[in-house]
């Protein structure tokens, strides 16, 4: 990566989050300005190589049209969940049976993958705690929860237009 | 009128979960059946509070910011889950059984 390059980079994401934090501030006071200014900057030098990963070619614009669609319905299924945890919880005794299972995914790529991994961790019952390759150890606060885990695989499969292959 | 009951009824739904979630984490066993209640948490409870907030803010400058609080929330929360039971993974913590036997190796299952 060459000097002006980087700079550029830098450049471009430090407007952005100039630009992000006008819109937070919501005033035009030159203190205000002057602070997000200098803060954006800061941020900017230090998070600048994270930037080159954030944008991957996956992020398609028929990805972006479906998100929608897939944040409905990862909400459903995250209600569906808590309720049923909620009733474990307030149970007197208590029905747990907690197990590590471990899951191959068929997902390619990092960015699906980590869609998937935090999928699984923001449905109550399920928490995702090592991704290796394909394989993710999941931690089931029920065994029945890890019939959950397919459907949230095809969801993110359908996200990312991908075919489950072999 | 109705814009505040409204409001009023999805803070509620929020503190109940939010209720349920710490009762949770009172009552589970070890580390990783209490990353269970913690996420259940964020994700209804903090949720519904933030709806309940932008149904009483109504359309203003406000909502963007509550909703720019339920993305980072919701990402902060799966992240840091994932982090907690990631280390207590790597450091062989054992994970408890229904049995009452600790498994001796946490990376069996």
């Amino acid at each position: 990566m060459s000097g002006g390059y980087a700079f550029s980079k830098k450049l471009l994401l430090c407007i952005l989050l100039f630009a992000f934090w006008v819109a937070l501030t919501a005033t035009l006071a030159l203190y205000d300005l002057v602070l997000g200014a200098i803060c954006s900057a800061f941020v900017a030098v230090i998070t600048v190589s994270l930037l080159g990963r954030a944008l991957d070619p996956r992020i398609t614009p028929m990805v972006l049209l479906r998100l929608p669609v897939f944040m409905v319905r990862l909400v459903w299924e995250i209600i569906k969940a808590n309720y049923d945890v909620a009733k474990i919880i307030l149970n007197p005794r208590l029905p747990i049976d907690p197990r590590i299972v471990e899951y191959r995914t068929y997902l390619a790529g990092d960015l699906p993958r980590t869609v998937f991994s935090d999928s699984i961790t923001l449905t109550p019952g399920t928490v995702t705690v090592d991704l290796e390759e394909d394989l993710l150890k999941v931690h089931c606060l029920c065994p029945y929860h890890e019939e959950g885990l397919s459907g949230l695989e095809e969801m993110v499969a359908w996200l990312f237009g991908e075919k489950r292959h072999g | 009128m109705a814009q505040n009951i409204v409001a009023g009824v999805f803070c509620c739904i929020g503190t109940f979960f939010f209720l349920l979630g710490t009762t949770g984490l009172v009552r589970m066993p070890d580390v990783f059946t209490r990353l269970h209640p913690s996420t259940k948490c964020d994700t209804l409870g903090a949720c519904s509070v933030i709806i309940g907030m932008a149904v009483y803010s109504g359309w203003s400058w406000d909502l963007l910011k509550l909703v720019l609080i339920a993305c980072f929330v919701l990402l902060s929360s799966a992240t840091c889950g994932h982090a907690i039971g990631r280390s207590a993974l790597k450091r062989d913590i054992a994970y408890w059984r229904k049995d009452r036997k600790e498994v001796e190796d946490g990376h069996g299952a």
